[in-house]
């Protein structure tokens, strides 16, 4: 029995037990290992992936839950937000040793889609992603640059650390 | 009062266990093997294929045209492979893009001696013939020995002279060879963008100049002292950050060998704890075999998840005969013990003391201090990927210690060290914990049940949190008597912990014989105080209940400036003074000593800070409080301001602001990122870390119980750098020491409560 998906945008099956875990499934079966394991349990986001558009943490998702579902991964994210978040990541170098931060750029973009005019501080609350490196300074910096550009504003985050 | 003359220094009562135990391991090594070994070493040069060209240890030219630079240490997050390439650049005068960094060869040349000299038994201010022959000899007799490390926020410090001696010497060996090539005056060459050019017009690009220039015979060249230049004290963009932003970044656990098994494991739930059996009930698909341990059973399937659900269903039988029963009150009450038998209690180390501190008069202020255990926590649980056969093994993981890696993983695949291939990507977080190497060992025993397969043996986050290396608890009484300046006249610290060196030597090297010594980094932060305390008395007491503990993001910098910080603002506070003034008076009571000329540079900028920035009013009526600390710690001196909020009965930290002189930053953003990292990893520890034992068993088991310091709760952090031209300090772990006290103090402001025990709870209110 397989369950079928679109997986970065393509229709894709995987064949791993329908009440496994979709990280581990995506990890060894479809070799998207910058789906990270961090804690199994749904507590630090390293998992992230966006499933219809939502946030989701494939490490307490079975298998079967995306059934018919889109599911993006790091390496499959692509659009105007996708763009305007990963290029505010880098401007604001914010990752370290950088293994959390495909799932905050996951979680930053969902929640950026879902309402390109929220602030920042609406942005933050929706992210609830782990970093033990505390990146959080150089994150509400690349989320600030990543709203501005999208909203057309060269903006306020002008100066600020880096 | 002065103490001292200021490059007199002091040194220690003692000497110390130092880093690896190997120097009091009895590693004799003859003066005339060290000179002979050290000709080798100095005259190591890269390997190169066809159409590479090295030139030397450091850098070679690569096919591609794009220079090469050879890096040591291991990238946990600090940006050492970003760096090596700014410098290398620098040094050659091209863009970032036309170098790239790879791991060193596992070598002698590459030996990482800072690390261990930091433990060598002399101050910040000793400069005289002892320090330096002391420094010359074990410098020498490490650098044989060839122990590389990435630990002590000593990666930056061990390499860049050498990376700006080597990318100086080698634009000097292709500017000679260009000038003979066009039978011009070097000088008269210019240099752009990889290539000279004549007056002419004529030009050579590295690439077609590199055969030639590598047959030249180097010059001694020294690079100017460091100051801001192309990217040296700028910065620059780190290349290693758009690979982590797009996820494109590998690790350890995304290794991927052909035909590679998986391997879920669990540890013996109390420490001590032995494997009776273990065994698979029934046939489970995907699941391989099942391998016992000594301490642990490993379940191997062909993917990661059913050997999980193999690991579920496994019966497994735990020994707990040799099990240990030790329980968090155990640990603290047996601290509370050996302080109180005092003087009687061994081993116990005056490890530096002035004066008499029996006979100082005043009146006297007392306080004892605590905190916990606690786990790294690195966002990349533990796991390794090894492949074993009979005669070789290859490892892939994360750790901060390739040739440790190497030793270790030689003896548990039983295979000749030299037969050993380590590939090390990425590291998702160190902070301490990647320096011990039983997740390797273990990984590598597991193989080796099936050879010929590579394997990947990951941990769960409860594996990782129970069977950590924790950094210590530890229990300080600290005391003074002051005068009616409230001025100490006398300073008496007593702090009871574990050794983790020795612990750690133990583990790592079990041939070597440490002997019986004290361990510096137990009182690293309370001994040699840059604060004038004439008379003094700074004392340990080893008390070690079997629990594992290992080197930890800033070590005993994160116990001893906590306790000493903390109780610095009792003093002040008992004085009527406010905490700034009060440090000032105590440093200028140091005279010339020159760490407390650096303090007291830190600390006018924080006064500057504090003057400017008034603590805004708590939001809605909360209690809002300031505190301050101020820090040395690995060659660095760090002065931080919190400011905090008691809402509702909850902490918040909302903002704080870091003073830092690390000597010279040469990438002022990355020193900026890792001050700020070091002071969130502190925060977390200071708000909620704590790693409980009952019964031999841990209590936390993933970040439900062991939170962490999440986006929400992160203050603002701002950095300010004072660059004094001071030797380089470390940067990587310098941001953590001051935060607790920070906030400890911080809240002292707010309630007029004293927090002595950590994590910071406030308690009924």
């Amino acid at each position: 029995m397989s369950v079928e998906f679109i997986l970065n945008g393509r229709r894709a099956s995987l064949q791993a037990p329908p009440d496994s875990p979709l990280l581990w499934a995506l990890r060894d079966e479809k070799d998207l290992v910058g789906v990270k394991f961090g804690c199994g349990a749904g507590l630090c986001g390293a998992c992230t992936v966006i499933v219809d558009g939502q946030q989701v943490r494939s490490c307490v998702t079975p298998v079967i839950d995306v059934a018919g579902k889109s599911v993006t991964t790091i390496e499959g994210l692509n659009g105007e937000v996708a763009k305007a978040v990963t290029e505010a990541w880098i401007r604001a170098q914010a990752p370290q040793c950088g293994y959390c931060q495909p799932g905050f750029v996951l979680a930053a973009t969902s929640v950026i889609a879902t309402d390109p005019k929220q602030t920042s501080e609406q942005v933050f609350s929706q992210i609830t992603n782990l970093c033990r490196c505390g990146t959080y300074d150089a994150i509400r910096l690349a989320v600030g640059y990543a709203l501005s550009s999208l909203q057309g504003a060269e903006s306020q985050e002008k100066g600020a650390a880096r | 009062m002065s103490e001292g003359g200021s490059t007199l220094g002091r040194i220690a009562r003692r000497s110390f266990l130092i880093g690896a135990g190997v120097v009091g391991g009895g590693v004799l090594v003859g003066a005339g093997v060290v000179a002979w070994r050290l000709g080798a070493i100095d005259g190591y040069k890269l390997p190169a294929s066809d159409g590479e060209t090295s030139f030397g240890a450091w850098l070679k030219l690569g096919r591609d045209g794009r220079v090469e630079v050879a890096v040591p240490h291991q990238d946990m997050g600090q940006g050492i492979y970003a760096l090596a390439v700014m410098l290398a650049a620098e040094g050659l005068r091209l863009p970032l893009e036309a170098v790239r960094a790879t791991p060193a060869p596992i070598e002698a040349r590459y030996a990482n001696p800072v690390m261990l000299l930091d433990g060598l038994p002399f101050d910040e201010a000793a400069h005289g013939p002892l320090k330096q022959t002391a420094v010359w000899t074990f410098d020498k007799i490490l650098r044989v020995l060839g122990m590389q490390g990435t630990g002590g926020s000593t990666s930056t410090r061990n390499i860049s002279e050498q990376i700006r001696t080597a990318a100086i010497c080698m634009h000097d060996m292709l500017a000679r060879a260009a000038s003979a090539r066009f039978k011009v005056p070097a000088d008269q060459l210019k240099n752009v963008g990889g290539a000279f050019l004549t007056p002419d017009g004529r030009t050579a690009t590295y690439s077609e100049l590199a055969p030639d220039a590598g047959k030249l015979k180097p010059n001694d060249i020294k690079p100017p002292p460091l100051a801001r230049g192309a990217y040296v004290g700028r910065g620059a963009p780190r290349f290693d950050v758009p690979l982590k932003t797009y996820g494109e970044a590998k690790y350890g656990i995304d290794t991927r060998q052909p035909g590679q098994l998986y391997a879920a494991i669990r540890h013996s739930p109390r420490l001590g704890g032995r494997l009776d059996r273990a065994v698979i009930p029934a046939k489970i698909a995907g699941v391989r075999g099942i391998v016992e341990g000594k301490d642990y059973v490993a379940m191997v399937a062909e993917t990661f998840a059913a050997a999980l659900a193999g690991l579920e269903k496994a019966e497994i039988v735990w020994d707990d005969s040799m099990a240990s029963s030790v329980s968090t009150k155990d640990v603290f009450a047996a601290y509370r013990a050996a302080l109180d038998k005092g003087v009687d209690f061994k081993p116990r180390w005056i490890v530096d003391s002035a004066g008499d501190v029996v006979r100082a008069s005043g009146k006297e202020i007392a306080a004892t201090y605590d905190a916990p255990f606690l786990a790294h926590a690195t966002m990349e649980p533990m796991n390794a990927t090894a492949f074993v056969t009979e005669t070789e093994a290859k490892v892939w993981a994360g750790h901060q210690s390739a040739s440790l890696v190497q030793l270790m993983a030689a003896k548990a695949a039983n295979v000749p060290s030299d037969k050993v291939e380590v590939f090390t990507p990425f590291l998702g977080g160190g902070f301490g914990r990647r320096a011990d190497l039983d997740y390797i060992v273990k990984a590598v025993e597991i193989a080796g049940k099936f050879k010929g397969t590579p394997v990947q043996t990951i941990w769960s986050r409860a594996e990782d949190i129970r069977d950590d290396v924790y950094r210590p608890a530890a229990m300080a009484d600290i005391s003074a008597k002051v005068d009616g300046d409230g001025l100490p006249s006398s300073f008496v610290y007593r702090i009871a912990v574990p050794s983790v060196t020795q612990q750690f030597v133990a583990r790592a090297l079990p041939s070597a014989k440490g002997g019986m010594m004290a361990d510096r980094t137990t009182v690293d932060g309370a001994l040699f105080p840059f604060y004038g305390l004439p008379t003094r008395s700074i004392e340990n007491f080893t008390v070690d209940l079997g629990i594992p503990v290992g080197f930890w993001r800033s070590v005993g910098f994160s116990l001893n400036c906590h306790f000493v910080e903390c109780f610095i603002d009792e003093l002040a506070a008992a004085a009527s003074t406010h905490p700034l003034d009060y440090r000032a008076k105590l440093l200028a009571r140091a005279g010339s000593y020159e760490p407390a000329i650096r303090a007291a540079r830190v600390l006018e900028q924080m006064a500057a800070f504090d003057k400017a920035n008034p603590l805004p009013p708590g939001k809605d009526g909360a209690m809002a409080g300031r505190g301050y600390a101020l820090t040395a710690s690995f060659h660095s001196f760090v002065g931080e301001i919190a400011d905090v909020e008691i809402v509702k009965g909850d902490l918040k930290v909302r903002r704080v602001h870091a003073v830092v002189d690390c000597g010279f930053a040469i990438d002022p953003p990355n020193v900026v990122a890792q001050v700020r990292s070091g002071i969130n990893y502190g925060l977390t520890a200071a708000l909620y870390g704590r790693v409980d034992f009952d019964n031999g068993k841990v209590v936390p088991t993933n970040f439900d119980t062991y939170p962490l310091l999440s986006l929400e709760d992160a203050p603002n952090i701002s950095v300010e750098i004072v660059n004094t031209g001071a030797a380089l300090g470390g940067v990587g772990e310098i941001g953590t020491p001051a935060i607790a006290p920070a906030v400890a103090n911080a809240v002292f402001a707010a309630t007029g409560k004293r927090l002595r025990s950590l994590p910071l709870t406030l308690g009924p209110t």
